[in-house]
């Protein structure tokens, strides 16, 4: 019954094309096909944010979402938001200024949740960048300058 | 996680034939179909993707009351401003549910249809007991850890709750659920549990949520969701309740009261006795307070689930009274 | 906030160590550059998932892996009747019985999520499929699951500690209390999940896998294998957080390495987040009761401890209740005894302050109770029994600085506000509280080794085969060299994780920091020497003719210390000595160790100095002051407020010192309002198993969190100056916001998690 479906994802501007079975997860497709390993798996069950991906502009769980889902639309990546210069996006710059990660791992997905955040409107005061921020847990606990860093990256795009 | 064919549906139509089948699944936002897929409590053999299909994710409001297609996204809901002005406890009760990434992928209809956060139905390896799962096969909650579990709606085989936030507000506010073929208030489309576990709603096979309707009132204009929980985000609710209200002129006469309890049920619960016993009452917070223990009447704990009958008459008048003006 | 001013050295210089530098792995962790283990690209890699017992006790009988040995894709099925030539490893001190046979997967079951089979195939999807094909036959024996049914347990000997006369002090004293405290099974759950790729080149076994403890998880692996040490190598680089459960190879690690030397393939095995419960232990659940006599005035007279923690029923780890109260106050009597209950659990491990954390819960909640019984004010009666010294080993403090953490940080709180009654200070129906707790950790210190390599173009490249995840280790050990060598921070390339390069401790225990860069600063300075040596020495050296007898380097260039003298960049002077690379090695263990000690200090516990080994008695300490707002009505506990004041010492970098001290705070709300593991008392599974019903803490939980330090270098403590960091933030937390909680509702909760039930 095995089905394998040859698809093309759009990931940071770049077509890839590929061969997946359909239960594979965007998640693991990125990770174990394309070798893209930026996107990070905490859980695998939708309730960490590490894996955490713009689909289309707005932010979403790679691991509930199947790679055959995503086809069509613009994926966006950690390793696709600097600009191509290498100049860090605003948000990535202001992670690094505030310290705002540790082990690194929740990271990526912290950024990108943080750029979608800022996006939707949602960064407008500490309590509602807490709040928006919230589905992406960090255990070594930057909580507090992920706060800083959202806000100073808010602050500039306004 | 079975292997499954995956296919995109053509048209409602066809979702709704293909689904007739055995061992095949319709997927919205998968959020809910990936999770039990992984658990392995779901193992179809083919998939559906009805996410695509034109013309249901529209938000629309009206003089009649708002209509949500059920594809629309429980972001998009949440932050719709008529949405929140005209049904701020809709607004709410999605804004508070799950994190900014799941409400974006997940759909209103499947936010519907999620499933029960019960560990044991949830762990098919360990618990195999589960009539939910596997009709006949028993309730391993029944005994173990259940400070989560149901204490409203409950039968001897199965105290799972119904875990979503959203629903408590639809049945507050009398909202309809929308098929192809028929349209049902939303107060019969859940089914206790009784000795058919698995059977959750009414929808027959092939039968697809295609939208909601909830209509416009006055309460449902001045209406809340509170949700009280341990961890301040990104957690089901321990007891939430959707309230509306709607005042007479002068301005303390109840005219109009819905209650509903999200968190402590079975299904989205609608405590009627609580409404009954104020409508026509002056809103003071003794008269709350005391209407407000009827919202627990027949309540059975089990296990470490008691304080849910303690706690579930406050958020049900602290929500009253904050919409009343009085917290 | 930053509250912390960045310091000068203990010394007279005043380079880069104890500034605000930024995380120089930074930029790789922002681009999705940093690749932890699991994403390695290796070639020709297969796929391993385990599976896990569903029973607390019995035996294995059989195993079904027919549908699962036919399942696509799959290569390989292993469960308790394979049997490898495996040797069992030594313990963390070395301990090891010789020739006694390892079995990753044994058929016997000790708890309920211990693993009995795991399957290979060509894709993840294949192996979790197939994985969940396999079908387990049992024989169950009864099983003990939980602490509260296990009786009291064995007391350890070895941990009573007695001074004076407790019992009869207590007998007498003016005022006494008497409480018990409970905390349950709490998980690191760092959000990297475990797991490892495993390849072979012939016999050389390289592996991929997060830890905190390269060398000590490459003797395991070589010991397991019985093969050389130096066949083996840990390649760790980023580690996506540990907080004590990364320090050593488990049965898995062998499972995978066993597996690809079958396979003759590369082989990548993932714990999944759920099997993370119990592939390893996290902190055991403890009680403990303390009894406190005190004077009519809040002057303790005597302190009686008797703790116990679970333990598994095949091995024994001690979670040690009575670690921080012995040294909290001054005392004159004092007793504690810690006891050992087994249950069906797998062994639990070291967790973030591990025995200090429910240590201090304990001390500091009963002191509160004490200060409500006595009367005065919490903070006061903390500096009322100050310890002016050590009272268990009666040796001095090499520094202790909580006075003035507590008075700090109480300035800085505004403590002096408070209204004393519980109770008395709301915001409508929210119950506001403020508590204290203090804490404490031991430095413990271990000795390194570093290579400094000075390269054609000046720049620099330390290595180590210590290991950073998220502490800071990069960016510390960049500052050091580059202080203790004269040159920028930039200029200095840092290559962390292989325990192919030169020996470290464990990244635990809050050792590693004082001990690599203690290492660090002694191959820099010899760096230093040397190419000053070479500057003077050249035949063609401005500086043979410069009548100098020594030179300096500053900001990269070597000089006279005359201002008008000749000067060169390093890269110059390499280039004039014709050199590609210069390396310096040096180790700080004692001169004359052999060869065989020098690989015991990295690969062992054993040589690990206690705070009280030398003249002085050396800890890190810290206060904290936190203000939580409880809804009245609904129970639920917020935190809104935390100053901490520490007392670590020099701190190499207080940014990053910062970062970590916050993260362990954050835990430390986990663990007071949050984190509990759930246990189904029939069957001994964790029944929240995962991330949405474990509950750690999420950005809406945690308040802006100021930090002060109080520190002075203490170079008793380590070469450097600074004392451990890593710990000692999360100790003191749980009973300041347990003590708060009191203060807010006038409700003494003492089993963690406060969750909202009990407060209602």
């Amino acid at each position: 019954m095995t089905q394998t479906i040859p698809l093309t994802l759009d990931i940071n501007g770049t077509p890839h094309a590929l061969a997946v079975e359909p239960r594979v997860t965007l998640l693991d497709a990125l990770r174990e096909q394309l070798h893209l390993t930026g996107t990070k798996k905490g859980c695998d069950q939708g309730q960490c944010g590490a894996c955490t991906v713009l689909v289309d502009g707005r932010r979403v769980l790679s691991c509930l979402t199947l790679a055959v889902q995503a086809e069509g639309c613009e994926i966006a990546t950690i390793e696709g938001i600097a600009g191509e210069n290498g100049e860090l996006h605003p948000v990535q710059a202001a992670f690094l200024e505030h310290d705002a990660f540790q082990c690194g791992y929740c990271t990526p997905g912290q950024i990108l949740s943080a750029v979608a955040c800022i996006r939707e409107g949602h960064a407008g005061s500490d309590t509602e960048i807490r709040e928006y921020m919230s589905g992406n847990l960090c255990r070594c606990g930057a909580y507090n300058t992920i706060v800083d860093a959202v806000r100073q990256a808010a602050e500039a795009a306004r | 996680m079975k292997d499954f064919t995956y296919s995109r549906a053509a048209s409602l139509e066809d979702a709704g034939l293909r689904a007739k089948e055995a061992g095949v699944l319709l997927m919205a936002g998968g959020t809910t179909l990936l999770d039990l897929a992984k658990c392995g409590v779901t193992e179809p053999d083919a998939v559906i993707d009805i996410g695509r299909l034109a013309g249901l994710a529209d938000i629309r409001l009206s003089d009649d009351g708002l209509h949500i297609g059920t594809l629309a996204r429980m972001s998009d809901v949440a932050d719709h401003q008529g949405v929140k002005s005209a049904f701020p406890a809709i607004a709410q009760s999605l804004s508070l549910a799950a994190s900014p990434q799941l409400r974006n992928m997940a759909t209103i209809g499947g936010n519907l249809l999620q499933r029960t956060r019960c560990a044991y139905f949830r762990d098919p390896g360990a618990f195999p007991a589960c009539n939910k799962r596997q009709p006949g096969s028993g309730c391993s909650a029944l005994g173990g850890v259940t400070r989560n579990h149901a204490v409203l709606g409950t039968s001897p085989h199965c105290i799972a709750s119904y875990p979503g936030d959203l629903a408590a507000a639809l049945i507050a506010l009398d909202a309809v659920v929308e098929l192809q073929d028929r349209k049902i208030p939303i107060a019969n489309f859940f089914l206790e549990p009784g000795d058919t576990p698995h059977i959750e709603t009414v929808l027959q096979p092939g039968e697809i949520v295609t939208g909601l309707f909830i209509p416009a009132s006055p309460a449902a204009h001045c209406s809340t969701y509170l949700k009280v929980r341990d961890r301040a985000s990104y957690e089901f609710a321990a007891a939430s309740a959707a309230v509306a209200l709607d005042l007479h002129e002068d301005g303390r006469t109840i005219r109009d009261l819905r209650v509903a309890l999200g968190g402590v049920a079975t299904t989205p619960w609608r405590a009627r006795s609580v409404e009954q016993a104020l409508i026509g009452k002056t809103l003071d917070e003794s008269n709350v307070a005391q209407a407000s223990r009827l919202a627990t009447e027949g309540a059975v704990p089990h296990g470490d689930n008691h304080y849910k009958i303690d706690l579930v008459p406050r958020v049900v008048t602290r929500a009253i009274l904050t919409l009343g003006g009085l917290a | 906030m930053t509250l912390i001013e960045p310091r000068k050295h203990g010394d007279a210089s005043d380079g880069s160590l104890g500034r605000h530098v930024a995380r120089l792995d930074g930029r790789r962790k922002i681009t999705g550059a940093a690749t932890y283990a699991l994403e390695q690209p290796v070639e020709n890699l297969v796929h391993a998932v385990l599976v896990q017992s569903t029973i607390a006790s019995g035996r294995v009988v059989s195993v079904d892996k027919a549908a699962a040995e036919s399942s696509p894709g799959v290569l390989m099925v292993l469960t308790p009747d394979n049997v490898f030539n495996m040797m069992v490893a030594s313990d963390w001190n070395g301990n090891r019985v010789d020739k006694v046979p390892y079995l990753p997967l044994p058929a016997e079951v000790n708890y309920n999520g211990q693993a009995v089979a795991a399957v290979i195939a060509e894709t993840f999807e294949q192996a979790r499929e197939a994985a969940r094909l396999i079908k387990v036959q049992y024989e169950e024996t009864p099983a003990t699951t939980t602490i509260a049914e296990a009786g009291t347990g064995k007391v350890t000997g070895p941990m009573t500690v007695e001074w004076g006369d407790a019992e009869a002090a207590f007998e007498a004293a003016d005022i006494t209390i008497e409480a018990e405290y409970r905390t349950p099974r709490e998980y690191h759950v760092p959000i990297e999940p475990h797991g490892l790729i495993a390849s072979w080149q012939d016999d050389q076994l390289t592996i991929w896998e997060p830890s905190q403890w390269t060398h000590g998880m490459a003797r395991t692996y070589a010991e397991w294998f019985e093969i050389p040490f130096e066949h083996v190598r840990i390649i760790s680089p980023f580690i996506g957080g540990g907080f004590g459960s990364k320090g050593g190879a488990y049965f898995y690690g062998a499972v995978a390495a066993l597996a690809a030397r079958e396979l003759g393939r590369p082989v990548k095995l993932a714990v999944t987040r759920s099997q993370g419960f119990t592939a390893y232990g996290g902190r055991a659940s403890t009680r403990q009761t303390l009894k406190l006599g005190a004077s009519a005035d809040g002057v303790l007279q005597a302190v009686i401890h008797r703790g116990a923690n679970e333990t598994s029923t095949y091995a024994e780890f001690h979670e040690s209740t009575g670690a921080a109260t012995p040294i909290m106050y001054a005392v004159n009597n004092f007793s504690s005894q810690q006891s050992l209950i087994k249950v069906n659990t797998v062994t639990p491990g070291a967790l973030r302050a591990p025995g200090k954390n429910p240590s201090a819960y304990g001390i500091e909640c009963a002191i509160d109770e004490l200060s409500y019984a006595v009367g005065i004010d919490p903070l006061e009666i903390r500096l009322r029994n100050y310890a002016d010294h050590d009272y268990q080993s009666g040796k001095p403090w090499s520094t202790r600085k909580l006075r003035e953490a507590l008075m700090t940080g109480a300035e800085r709180f505004g403590w002096s506000k408070r209204s004393a009654a519980p109770r008395s200070m709301r915001d409508g129906r929210t119950l506001i509280g403020w508590g204290i707790g203090c804490g404490t950790f031991p430095n413990l210190t271990n000795s390194s080794e570093a290579m400094i390599r000075i390269l054609s173009d000046g720049s620099v490249e330390v290595e180590s085969a210590g290991i950073d995840m998220g502490q800071g280790t990069y960016t510390i050990v960049a500052q050091t060299a580059a202080d203790a060598l004269g040159v920028g921070v930039e200029q200095v390339d840092v290559k962390l994780g292989d325990s192919l390069s030169a020996g470290a401790p464990v990244a635990g225990g809050s050792m590693l920091a004082g001990s690599i860069t203690g290492a660090v600063h002694k191959a820099a300075q010899a760096a230093r020497e040397e190419l000053i040596g070479l500057a003077l020495n050249e035949q063609n050296s401005p500086f043979a003719t410069s009548g100098a007898n020594t030179l300096v380097i500053e900001n990269g260039r070597i000089k006279t210390s005359r201002e008008d003298g000749p000067s060169m960049s390093i890269g110059e002077l390499m280039a004039m000595l014709g050199r590609e690379s210069l390396e310096v090695k040096r180790n700080t263990l004692p001169e004359g160790t052999t060869p065989e000690e020098k690989q015991k200090a990295w690969t062992h516990m054993a040589k690990v100095r206690g705070p009280t080994a030398g003249d002085f008695s050396i800890h890190s300490w810290g206060a904290h002051f936190i203000e939580v707002r409880v809804d009245e009505d609904f129970g639920t506990v917020r935190v809104s407020r935390i100053v901490s004041a520490f007392d670590c010492g020099r701190l190499y970098n207080p940014k990053l010192a910062e970062s970590q001290l916050r993260g362990g705070i954050i835990m430390g709300i986990g663990q007071a309002l949050l984190e509990e593991g759930l246990v189904d008392p029939r069957n001994g599974r964790v029944v929240n198993n995962n991330l949405g019903d474990y509950l750690v803490p999420t950005n809406a939980d945690v308040p802006l969190i100021e930090i002060l330090s109080v520190g002075e270098p203490d170079f008793e403590a380590s070469v450097l100056g600074g004392k451990g960091v890593g710990e000692v933030g999360i100790v003191g937390v749980a009973p300041a916001i347990a003590n708060a909680v009191f203060h807010a509702t006038g409700k003494r909760v003492r089993d963690l998690p406060i969750t909202l039930e009990k407060l209602l």
